[in-house]
């Protein structure tokens, strides 16, 4: 046996065998042992759709393009062919979605949702629909401008909110003064000295009211004695009432308006806690205080009950 | 005005010299392929020259050649792979990888291969049977040289880049198949789509006709070199010298125009 020969035959046979599964493989691979499956695809504008441009479907390619042209009416075909193996991925629900990416070619995509409804039969006719990125990115980069614009607007140097949190840091830095929240509200320390001094004073008023109606009250007993006296004593007696009625009801007011102050503290330092209680003292202080003018008038409407309404409502 | 006159001299002998080997090379093809077509060719004697131009040519370096071509696959493929994820375009990673392999380098490459080791050969072998009056004592015992001695070069030449490049090429998908989707059936299907994406008929035709050319590049250009061989043994280096710078510039040209054709 020729050695070489054998050598050279072995090659020939083992290169003629590979080409020839080779060539089996490739056309099994483009379909030539199967049937194909086509589609005519109506789209608006065949702008970016060329032979050639696959059709996928999960990223998988599964036909392609084979011609575009013209109907009758001016509407534009594209034919597509596929292999008879993938024309099961092609249903009645399926979309078809031409994609234009920024990077690569154009391709149509296929979308099933739901691989049990019907086939589409061969030769049907879909409608492509275009998903064109290169269109939206002008709108979107016009929006986006518009909110940045506003987003600009907004913290500018002198803008509203530069302005509320310089006022917030006020705030936050007039509370950590000696009278806390109330510095806070009212704006500076000596204001919220004011305050607190007005309600001792209120203290004060309050106690010399009391003495007030004890002399009332020894007077009542005298005005009993003097009321249908013929020297109309009555007529003075009741000229003085008057203006203590008058007196009594400036009391009621001035503290209302304390109690309303003293409501408004409370409701916007709902929750600081150290806040609240400093306001809590002053508010039983107010409460203590408006029961003993409430308790005043009650004994004076006692003796004159020319009022109605007697009572000093808090809120 | 002389130098002048002295340049387009020289010009003119160098236009008129590529001429000459131009027709040298084409009416020794077209003798070639006449013999060819002759029924007396075929008979065992020339057969046999054939099979053992065949093996010195192909099946001798087969296995070297087999191993560079695995290594430089592996390499190649690796490093389109790694580019294209980096890229973000691994869908087009396994398609260039088999245009860059094989239709374009691996061909290429193989018929650089067979150039440099039987195409330099040939061409000394020629040289120096022409030197020594060797081809004229041949045809003088009615054994013509271009039956015994050129026409199996040539088809030894055309088989062997055909075959090798095409081996190659079917190593390198095997190769680009396991390092893109390793040992698994998994990637088939994608990977056949490429490949049936890739090869359409043009395609095959193209490539075995650029490799055809390839092999008869590599041995025609080196038998006529060495028949242009003066009778002189110093001229035998200078024969081959000559020889091997028009084979490079044959197969670079194949390759433009074979990428040219496909791409422009």
């Amino acid at each position: 046996m020729n050695k070489l020969h054998f050598k050279v035959g072995l090659f020939a046979v083992a290169s003629l065998l590979l080409a020839g599964a080779f060539v089996v493989y490739l056309l099994h691979a483009r379909g030539f042992f199967e049937d194909t499956f086509h589609l005519q695809l109506a789209a608006a504008s065949a702008d970016g759709v060329a032979a050639g441009v696959p059709v996928v479907f999960s990223g998988i390619e599964i036909g392609r393009v084979t011609t575009l042209g013209l109907n009758e009416e001016g509407g534009i075909v594209i034919r597509a062919e596929f292999m008879g193996r993938n024309a099961k991925w092609l249903r009645e629900n399926s979309t078809f979605t031409l994609d234009k990416p920024i990077v690569g070619g154009a391709k149509i995509r296929v979308d099933s949702p739901d691989l049990d409804a019907p086939a589409l039969p061969d030769d049907a006719t879909v409608l492509l629909l275009t998903a064109d990125i290169s269109k939206e990115l002008p709108v979107l980069v016009e929006r986006v401008k518009a909110v940045l614009d506003n987003v600009e607007y907004l913290t500018r140097k002198d803008g509203e909110i530069n302005a509320t949190l310089a006022n917030v840091k006020t705030v936050t830095g007039r509370m950590t003064g000696e009278y806390g929240m109330l510095e806070s509200i009212l704006g500076s320390p000596e204001k919220a000295r004011a305050v607190t001094d007005s309600l001792d004073k209120t203290r004060a008023l309050i106690g010399k009211l009391d003495g007030l109606a004890v002399k009332v009250d020894g007077m009542a007993g005298k005005t009993d004695q003097w009321l249908f006296a013929p020297d109309g004593v009555a007529e003075q007696t009741r000229e003085s009432l008057a203006q203590i009625r008058l007196m009594l009801n400036d009391a009621q007011s001035s503290l209302k308006k304390a109690d309303a102050l003293m409501t408004n503290a409370v409701e916007i330092s709902a929750d600081v806690k150290e806040g609240t209680q400093d306001i809590a003292a002053l508010r039983a202080e107010i409460d203590d205080a408006v029961s003993k003018a409430n308790a005043l008038v009650n004994k004076i409407n006692k003796m004159w009950p020319f009022a109605r309404d007697p009572e000093v409502k808090l809120p | 005005m002389n130098f002048l006159a002295t340049s387009i001299e020289s010009l003119g002998a160098k236009v008129t010299g590529w001429f000459t080997v131009g027709y040298g090379m084409f009416a020794f093809l077209a003798t070639a392929g006449l013999l060819l077509l002759d029924r007396t060719t075929w008979n065992r004697a020339t057969f046999d020259v054939v099979v053992k131009q065949v093996y010195f040519t192909a099946v001798q370096i087969l296995h070297v050649f087999m191993g560079y071509v695995l290594v430089i696959s592996w390499l190649i493929i690796t490093i389109i792979l790694s580019t294209a994820r980096d890229f973000g375009l691994t869908a087009f990673a396994s398609e260039m990888t088999i245009r860059v392999l094989v239709l374009e380098l691996l061909p290429f490459l193989t018929a650089l291969l067979i150039a440099l080791r039987s195409g330099s050969a040939i061409n000394t072998e020629v040289a120096l049977m022409q030197v020594n009056n060797e081809l004229d004592a041949l045809a003088h015992c009615k054994v013509p040289p271009m039956q015994f001695e050129f026409l199996p070069r040539l088809i030894g030449g055309v088989v062997s880049v055909v075959t090798l490049a095409g081996l190659a090429g079917l190593l390198a998908l095997l190769m680009g198949y396991l390092t893109i989707y390793g040992v698994s059936t998994a990637g088939f299907e994608p990977y056949t789509q490429t490949i049936a994406k890739i090869f359409d008929f043009t395609i095959m035709a193209g490539l075995i006709v650029k490799c055809a050319l390839f092999g008869l590049a590599v041995t025609l250009i080196p038998v006529t070199a060495g028949l242009e061989t003066p009778k002189k043994l110093f001229m035998v280096p200078v024969s081959v010298l000559r020889g091997m710078m028009r084979v490079f510039f044959a197969i670079v040209t194949i390759e433009v125009v074979s990428l040219a054709l496909k791409y422009i």
